[in-house]
């Protein structure tokens, strides 16, 4: 563990960190392109980075895109990120009132300290659930697979259906190339290029790069109201006293949502708001701009952006769309993540886990002053940045493999996204079945090898029944979460805006 | 109801072309058997969706010829740069999109496309060294 910081200090790792969050922060101002997108974007820009910085760098990114989503939804009630959706409620009004300073600070603080806190519980936590899933078979990988493809799937914006029917398709979509156990050719329909499957990196660049770019032609979005002024950034004496147990009562929200697959930071951040709305002494204060409605929100996104990274790390399985381009990169570095990758890459592990207090030092110390540096990038019209991140994707997609089919496929793949956006089906599923796909095929054939054939023995495997049982109540229980989840945030009640690739 | 005709189709299609690899058996399962039980997924889900119907799609407007053209346009540098090198088809996708898809006026159009044009060969192959191919000191 302490070896991690050594990797953290070096010259060059640092500047990486501070890349990554500033790039971060950066998206999360900007309306368009969420983390999951940019992170695939740099793809092939990390390919000739170690694996450390490389992941220390998107890692960054993920985490900072939730820190520069709450600038726009305190100043221009315009969620950067669906993450901080639920922020424009109390913090937009608290910068009405003049108290912008106050909304941005306190988010500051409560981010760094859900984030830190996050990174103390992860680092405890981590080995043990790795010991652990050291005795999983294809059997328990198999039911957890499904587990986390069919809880991203139902937590999205869309409806329960339309993302299993996405996973699916990105299920078949994995399909293509070579069978991995035998190694028939299948649905290649006879295209060399096909042959050996497609790249996880053209799928998300497709899906989630050219894909939102392509759907924002349509919907652009404005971002010329006036900033309202805000003052120092220091929260008061009272609004400490007031925010200090929702940042406690995030942190833990956050940390605990963020492990679960499907959860992640916007639904935490919800979750969060209907904790310190129920704990509040006078409720009534919420959505006046009560500072508690900014506090735990913040901080729960930021904790669970942290406590994302155990399913990932962990067990290999990635628990939300952004943590899928994640895994990606961390298979492109060679190191597959999963239980051994602690013992293997010790380096990896606690260099990426230990940048992260870096990072959120940063992002405390630079987020409030870069605040209005940021807001006047806002004001550089979509129009112009769209054609030139479509030119960075091409020239990244290229860059892969010094070839223009993968252009074209990118094109096509983009095409689809948008196509699924309008007919209103979450490109995130899609793109974590896609990551997921061969893992779930090959442990799903290897337990039926090993089992004879027979489903009964999912069931008889002690592990493997308790998750598959877990699945069953989740199945249950997530029709019955959206239900509820819908009647305490009617979505119109904030208004537009927001992706929810994150979640 | 046109989403869940798509959704069905393709794992119609998928089925059928799964049938073609061998489903094997569940002891031994082939290659076609994974595709085919993903299919049965896709067909089920497009069926629950042609018949509820949920109205969460949003209607394709005139717009969409403009997203065609985008997508169209990308396949096309794809298509062209390995013949002509990369500047004239970068400036000339940059000015499309600035020209036409983002309505800009013409002098930001030119500015912008020439001068980002610039930036990304020395970045991309100045700086980074990616082999795309390139007229100027090729």
């Amino acid at each position: 563990m302490w070896s991690g910081f050594a990797v953290v200090f070096e010259p060059q790792n640092l500047l990486w960190c501070l890349l990554g969050v500033t790039l971060g922060m950066l998206v999360g101002v900007l309306p368009g392109l969420g983390p999951a997108a940019t992170i695939a974007i740099l793809l092939p820009i990390t390919y000739d980075l170690e694996p450390a910085p490389a992941i220390i760098l998107l890692a960054g990114i993920f985490y900072g895109a939730q820190y520069g989503g709450t600038i726009t939804s305190v100043l221009l009630r315009l969620p950067g990120e669906a993450s901080t959706v639920v922020t424009v409620l109390d913090g937009h009004e608290m910068a009405r009132q003049g108290r912008a300073g106050p909304a941005l600070g306190i988010a500051a603080i409560g981010s760094f300290i859900g984030g830190t806190a996050s990174i103390v519980l992860l680092s405890a936590v981590a080995p043990f659930v790795a010991d652990f899933a050291l005795k999983f078979g294809p059997a328990e990988y198999t039911v957890l697979a499904l587990i986390g493809i069919f809880l991203v799937a139902s937590l999205g914006n869309g409806t329960l259906v339309k993302g299993v029917a996405a996973a699916a398709a990105g299920l078949l979509l994995a399909t293509v190339g070579s069978d991995p156990m035998v190694g028939e050719p299948r649905f290649v329909f006879g295209s060399d290029q096909l042959a050996d499957g497609i790249d996880f990196v053209i799928v998300a660049m497709g899906l989630f790069g050219v894909g939102e770019i392509l759907y924002n032609l349509e919907h652009r979005q404005s971002a010329s109201a006036d900033v309202p002024a805000f003052g120092r950034a220091w929260p008061s004496r009272l609004d400490w006293l007031r925010s200090r147990l929702a940042i406690l009562r995030g942190s833990v929200v956050g940390f605990l949502l963020g492990v679960l697959p499907g959860g992640g930071a916007t639904m935490s951040s919800l979750v969060a708001y209907a904790v310190e709305k129920r704990f509040a002494a006078d409720p009534s204060r919420f959505g006046r701009g009560a500072i508690e409605g900014v506090a735990g929100p913040e901080t729960a996104n930021n904790a669970a952006a942290t406590s994302s990274f155990i399913p990932l790390l962990v067990l290999g399985l990635p628990a939300n769309a952004t943590m899928a381009v994640l895994y990606g990169a961390l298979m492109l570095q060679g190191v597959p993540p999963g239980p051994a990758l602690i013992d293997q890459h010790p380096d990896v592990f606690w260099g990426v886990i230990n940048s992260m207090y870096v990072g959120n030092l940063f992002l405390l110390l630079f987020s409030v002053p870069l605040i209005g540096l940021f807001v006047r990038l806002l004001k550089v019209r979509q129009s112009i940045l769209a054609p030139l991140t479509v030119l960075i994707t091409m020239i990244g997609v290229y860059s892969l493999r010094n070839n223009v089919f993968d252009m074209v496929l990118v094109a096509v793949l983009g095409l689809l996204g948008y196509g699924m956006k309008k007919l209103g089906f979450e490109p995130g599923p899609f793109v974590l079945a896609f990551v997921l796909g061969e893992l779930l095929e090959s442990a799903f054939r290897r337990s039926m090898r090993l089992f004879d054939g027979s489903l009964l023995g999912f069931v008889t495997r002690p592990i493997s029944a308790t998750l598959l049982a877990l699945f069953v109540i989740a199945v249950v229980a997530v029709p019955l979460l959206r239900v509820r989840r819908h009647g305490h945030l009617d979505r119109h009640e904030v208004g537009r805006g927001g992706r929810d690739d994150a979640s | 109801m046109i989403a869940g005709i798509v959704v069905a189709a393709l794992g119609l299609a998928a089925l059928v072309l799964g049938w073609g690899l061998g489903f094997g058996s569940l002891t031994d399962p082939g290659p076609g058997l994974w595709p085919a039980i993903v299919s049965v997924v896709l067909v089920v889900t497009g069926v629950v969706i042609a018949i509820r119907r949920p109205d969460d799609t949003e209607p394709f407007t005139r717009q969409v010829v403009a997203v065609l053209l985008a997508a169209a346009s990308l396949a096309g540098y794809a298509a062209v740069i390995e013949h002509v090198g990369f500047e004239i088809p970068t400036v000339v996708l940059l000015a499309l999109w600035l020209r036409l898809l983002g309505a800009e006026g013409w002098r930001v159009t030119a500015v912008v496309s020439v001068v980002a044009t610039a930036c990304a060969y020395g970045l991309f192959i100045s700086v980074l060294g990616v082999p795309l191919p390139h007229l100027i000191g090729a």
